[in-house]
């Protein structure tokens, strides 16, 4: 109830800022005017911080991230959006006259298509004190025009997640390979419960992770990046390999997962009324936190041996308008938020799920953070997702094609055409 | 507003017969309009100036804009870019845009005739003053003050797996029925234009509550004593005089049924991939979550022609009856 409320603010708030954005006269086409017409700029000195991060656990931490920087002698505003709200608002809020300064975002292509239009602050020198960092964050964090326009904070990653209880009572064990893990569906299904669950209802786009993962067990990463970035075709052969594979799951699927939202589809894992799940760590800001200890994770179950593993860990941070009132404040926090202890702050007052993205940062010290973050430093390859390793504007196509694939499966040739047609049309935009 | 119009209905029902016998207006109402066309207040002036001038930075420049936007490429960040018709010429070959016309037809039919045929109904049985009526009346209109959002988050919960819909469907026995109601394509629209409904009637009702109330009763005393039968006497006397509300009812249903677009998006989005999407639904995802502004604003031109032309198409017959 309380988070309908808070939903229910923040959603207001973002209308307010679309009705701000549209006073200012011909704003809707022009682009191009900049600082001039001020209206209601903070004269307080105060940076402001546009976040996403609307899921209760989060925004607390988020609030006790501020308050800590708020010591150090910074001066931080946070404004906290719904997330869906904030994706939709996010162009908006960067190309109006006199937008917030920092913002919450994901690292990837995601971030770079707002470099590319030269709306973001170039943050090569917070990098200067960042140089601990490894090269694949670093090499993720640059613009097309070799800028610095991210400061990754932490990174999460996706697996097969299941109560450790429950494979326990059903008698099976954490597969490896694709046939290990069909069987492990098979017993599942044999004692009553749906085995694979899911939730597209409202959040279509967790459907993408098991694209993604089996795109990358099967074609590998690259492929998957250059069929993401427009440079392959969605009814390629290959790309019907991956659904051929994904059908043999289908069965296993609970039929309940297309009505509810990710956040049911959590709560019918932890209440044993699916299997496993497929999701992000993140999930785990929405779940109780004794409920916790019971879980545990596998990764995705290799398919063939020959192609190179490759992970999802999606890399969060930030990064800054270029119309930034005050540049060198808004470095200033960037490069705090860059440290180990303002990442380890975030951690500890979160879930505790993610991994600082500074290698000094500690992690939560459970085996499941653990367990997560060797996962991901022993993968060959690194992804993001499917929107941050394309765009917010191809998922819904992505979206459209898989809940229609999981439904209807039989017709795959032509939802394929259909995505590539989709996808055209968004490429050529 | 409405609320208090449900009100005062009983309240002006005994007063009318008094007045039945004045066909011919009383002369003053006739006479003083026409003596003040001659010097216009500054006053009335500025009443129709400063809305007016509100109106053109809200609603005509925006407005405008959008036209000027349906004939270019935009994606909300770099310069649009002009491409004459070219937006339009993609619809013609976009199937998500054919789904969503042709639900946005399914919609302009069940949701506006159901709730035509609906509150009609339900204003003529409770049209007659009895004892507790009003309960009635404001029983069906309570939907009407339900936020549209609050009633899909009403109506989710309905719909869930193992909700209210499949335990009563279990409950007598026709289990088999039970289907992920908002995620099968087969029953999502359905399932959404229910709710709608369940909303429009009550407000439709009013409509046609108020516009019976205004019908003169002697009229009836006269069918009655012709002998005109009560199927009659609603065929002849009741629809013929209610012609002014069916236009307001008409132009309310098919703006109400253009604009639908809140329960929809609460409650699926426009999915599963797109088997509920209306052209308004489809408008909001492809500017917002596509960002493909311009064929959106395309979208919202096809949304604004089909307004005018079914509203125009209406107003133009119904004036050229009147003369």
């Amino acid at each position: 109830m309380a988070g309908l409320a808070a939903d229910r603010r923040t959603f207001l708030k973002g209308l307010g800022m679309l009705g701000a954005a549209a006073l200012v006269p011909g704003c809707a086409t022009s682009t191009t005017n900049s600082n001039s017409s001020g209206s209601s700029g903070s004269a307080s000195g105060e940076l402001s911080l546009q976040s996403n991060l609307s899921a209760e656990q989060a925004k607390a931490a988020m609030e006790k991230l501020v308050e800590a920087y708020g010591k150090t002698g910074g001066k931080v505003k946070l404004n906290t959006v719904a997330a869906e709200i904030f994706r939709t608002q996010l162009p908006t809020y960067l190309t109006s006259a006199n937008p917030p300064d920092v913002y919450t975002w994901y690292a990837g292509s995601v971030a770079n298509s707002y470099a590319k239009k030269d709306l973001l602050l170039d943050v090569s020198s917070v990098w200067d004190g960042m140089q601990n960092y490894p090269e694949s964050m670093q090499k993720l964090s640059t613009g097309e025009n070799g800028q610095k326009i991210f400061v990754p904070t932490n990174y999460y990653w996706w697996g097969m997640f299941y109560r450790k209880s429950n494979f326990a009572k059903w008698g099976v064990t954490p597969p490896k390979t694709w046939a290990e893990f069909l069987a492990v569906c098979k017993t599942i299904q044999s004692k009553g419960v749906p085995p694979i669950g899911i939730g597209l209802g409202d959040t279509p786009w967790v459907a993408s992770a098991w694209f993604d993962y089996l795109n990358i067990r099967i074609n590998g990463a690259p492929f998957h990046r250059q069929l993401l970035a427009g440079e392959g075709r969605f009814d390629d052969p290959k790309v019907k390999a991956v659904f051929t594979k994904w059908k043999e799951a289908l069965p296993y699927f609970d039929p309940k997962g297309k009505s509810f939202p990710f956040q049911e589809a959590t709560s019918a894992l932890l209440g044993g009324k699916t299997g496993m799940f497929l999701i992000g760590t993140f999930f785990a800001d929405s779940a109780p936190k004794d409920a916790l200890d019971d879980i545990d994770f596998f990764q995705f179950p290799i398919i063939d041996p020959s192609v190179p593993v490759a992970e999802e860990a999606p890399t969060d941070g930030f990064f800054a308008s270029k119309k930034a009132k005050d540049p060198e404040a808004v470095k200033k926090f960037l490069a705090w938020v860059a440290t180990a202890e303002a990442q380890e702050i975030y951690v500890k007052n979160s879930s505790g799920t993610v991994i600082p993205a500074n290698p000094d940062g500690k992690a939560a010290d459970t085996p499941l953070v653990r367990k997560g973050k060797a996962m991901v430093q022993d993968a060959k390859e690194l992804t993001q997702f499917f929107n941050r390793d394309s765009s917010d504007a191809l998922q819904p196509t992505a979206d459209a094609a898989l809940t229609k694939f999981l439904d209807k499966p039989d017709q795959i040739d032509q939802i394929l055409k259909d995505w590539q047609a989709a996808a055209e049309k968004v490429f050529k935009a | 507003m409405t609320a208090t119009s449900i009100e005062s209905l009983p309240e002006t029902a005994p007063g009318k017969s008094s007045r039945s016998g004045g066909r011919g207006r009383p002369g003053w109402s006739g006479r003083q309009p026409r003596s003040r066309l001659h010097r216009i207040s500054p006053l009335i002036l500025a009443f129709v100036f400063v809305p007016f001038a509100i109106e053109a930075v809200w609603v005509f420049w925006p407005a405008l804009q959008g036209f000027w936007l349906a004939l270019t490429n935009w994606d909300g960040l770099t310069a649009p870019k002009f491409v004459g018709f070219g937006n339009f010429h993609d619809m013609v070959s976009d199937p998500i845009f054919r789904t969503a016309l042709k639900n946005t037809a399914i919609w302009l039919v069940l949701f506006g005739g159901l709730s035509v045929i609906g509150g009609f109904g339900m204003a003529l049985l409770l049209q007659k003053e009895r004892r507790g009526v009003g309960i009635y009346r404001a029983a069906l209109f309570t939907p009407v003050v339900f936020s549209l959002v609050v009633t899909a988050l009403i109506w989710r919960v309905f719909y869930q797996p193992d909700g209210l819909v499949d335990s009563v469907l279990r409950g007598v026995g026709l289990g088999n029925l039970v289907r992920p109601w908002l995620a099968d394509p087969d029953t999502a629209l359905y399932a959404v234009i229910l709710p709608a409904l369940w909303r429009q009637i009550g407000y439709v009702m009013v409509l046609y509550l108020a516009g019976l109330k205004a019908v003169d009763p002697a009229l009836y005393e006269a069918a009655r004593v012709d002998g005109a039968s009560a199927w009659q006497r609603t065929r002849y006397v009741t629809i013929p005089q209610l012609k002014g509300v069916n236009s307001v009812v008409l132009s309310v249903i098919v703006i109400d049924s253009l604009r639908s677009f809140d329960i929809v998006w609460s409650m699926t989005k426009g999915g599963p991939y797109h088997s509920s999407e209306l052209l308004s639904t489809y408008m909001y995802s492809t500017a917002f979550q596509s960002t493909q502004l311009g064929y959106a604003s395309a979208i919202a031109v096809v949304i604004f022609l089909l307004a005018l032309a079914v509203i125009l198409g209406y107003l133009i017959r119904a004036f050229r009856e009147e003369t």
